[in-house]
């Protein structure tokens, strides 16, 4: 049973592992569509601990090891489900970690003239690994016609917990203009 | 490029070719765990044996050479077909109880780059071997996992078998494929689950009849 958030709603994140899927349907014709799920893990000032901890398709894994990408899907493959999987282990994460906040962007949209609103049935989503429960969930098409990067949600310390807030802000400059404010 | 990075970083945006003149697919798994409560009242339990394979289709997406008894010989490379003909696909050998979970225990390697034209598409397969009688899945399996390395040994993608519930009663995986695209190779990820222990039904869809 999914909870579809709306933005800026909470939920306590009482998980050992989380995973972040992000799927789409191949082009018919023409250009690949091709989506990047990634996390920035960000420390008290706002910004991202250092390089090590920027996970992206450079980057697989984080510094610490919690953070770990399942690699590069670059057209959407053919599977109905997850193209590409970001998996969080809560216990490995960094103490200096404050939030780790989630994105998806369109790699070469400028080139290729794409936006969110392009791509078949694109949707990100968080589950609980364990049981394959969905936190939350987007659909990309709908809900972000004119983006190239969203700034999907974040995982956050309150007290001695993680919560995990829904965001769903979208941004025109793809990764790139996230790793101008983050990093 | 429209971004400024500070000096002294590293981080790169834009993405490497991966060098597609050689696949490899490595698969891995954990030996299974000796003891529980079987083992206890002397019972044995089944090894996992996970096999991967290859199968090279045509430009009508069919396996062209069927070879002779038993797929030997064929466009099919598995555990009793360990090298094509070309020589250009070869299976590492099979292994039928797993390794320590870390490191590949199979592999099939292809050398796309000097591959015949005949060839337009090699669907990677992973199968449990007799799963459905030994009533396993792939989420019973410790550490097990499937992946895609590149010409350059870069690691292009990978999935985890064992942490997906949606695996659950499923023991055959279409894991991906590689396609030619103009006068190179691409390699797109699939990951679908199927019920069924015989990479023999994936074939089957994949003959002339």
């Amino acid at each position: 049973m999914a909870i579809n958030l709306t933005k800026g709603q909470r939920v306590d994140v009482t998980l050992k592992k989380i995973c972040v899927g992000l799927g789409w349907d191949p082009a018919a014709d023409g250009m690949d569509y091709d989506l990047d799920a990634s996390a920035f893990m960000i420390g008290s000032n706002g910004k991202c601990l250092s390089e090590d901890f920027f996970v992206y398709f450079n980057n697989p894994k984080s510094k610490d090891g919690a953070v770990e990408s399942s690699g590069d899907d670059r057209t959407g493959g053919s599977s109905e489900g997850d193209d590409e999987t970001l998996s969080v282990e809560i216990d490995k994460i960094d103490s200096r970690v404050e939030q780790i906040l989630f994105v998806v962007t369109i790699y070469d949209y400028e080139n290729r003239k794409q936006n969110f609103g392009q791509v078949k049935n694109s949707f990100i989503r968080i589950y609980n690994t364990l049981n394959n429960e969905e936190l939350c969930r987007y659909d990309l098409e709908e809900d972000f016609s004119v983006e190239s990067a969203i700034e999907f949600g974040r995982l956050y310390r309150r007290g001695g917990e993680w919560r995990f807030e829904a965001m769903g802000n979208g941004y025109r400059g793809g990764l790139e203009a996230l790793v101008t404010k983050y990093i | 490029m429209a971004i400024n990075l500070r000096k002294g970083q590293t981080i790169n945006l834009r993405k490497e070719d991966n060098d597609l003149s050689k696949i490899t697919i490595g698969l891995g798994w954990k030996v299974r765990q000796k003891g529980g409560l079987l083992g206890m009242f002397g019972g044995k339990e089944p090894e996992y044996d996970l096999d991967a394979v290859a199968l090279l289709l045509d430009e009508n997406d069919k396996i062209k050479n069927i070879g002779g008894v038993n797929l030997i010989g064929s466009d099919v490379i598995f555990y009793h077909n360990l090298k094509h003909p070309t020589g250009l696909v070869y299976h590492s050998g099979d292994n039928i109880v797993g390794g320590t979970g870390e490191s590949d225990d199979e592999q099939i390697v292809v050398l796309l780059s000097s591959l015949p034209q005949d060839y337009h598409r090699i669907m990677f397969v992973v199968s449990i071997y007799q799963g459905m009688t030994k009533k396993q899945n792939f989420g019973m399996i410790d550490n097990a996992y499937i992946r895609a390395v590149d010409g350059n040994g870069k690691e292009m993608f990978r999935y985890s078998l064992d942490s997906d519930p949606t695996y659950q009663g499923k023991c055959t995986m279409v894991f991906g494929d590689v396609r030619r695209d103009g006068r190179s190779w691409k390699f797109s990820a699939v990951g679908d689950a199927y019920p069924t222990d015989s990479f023999v039904h994936i074939a089957q869809n994949h003959l002339y009849t």
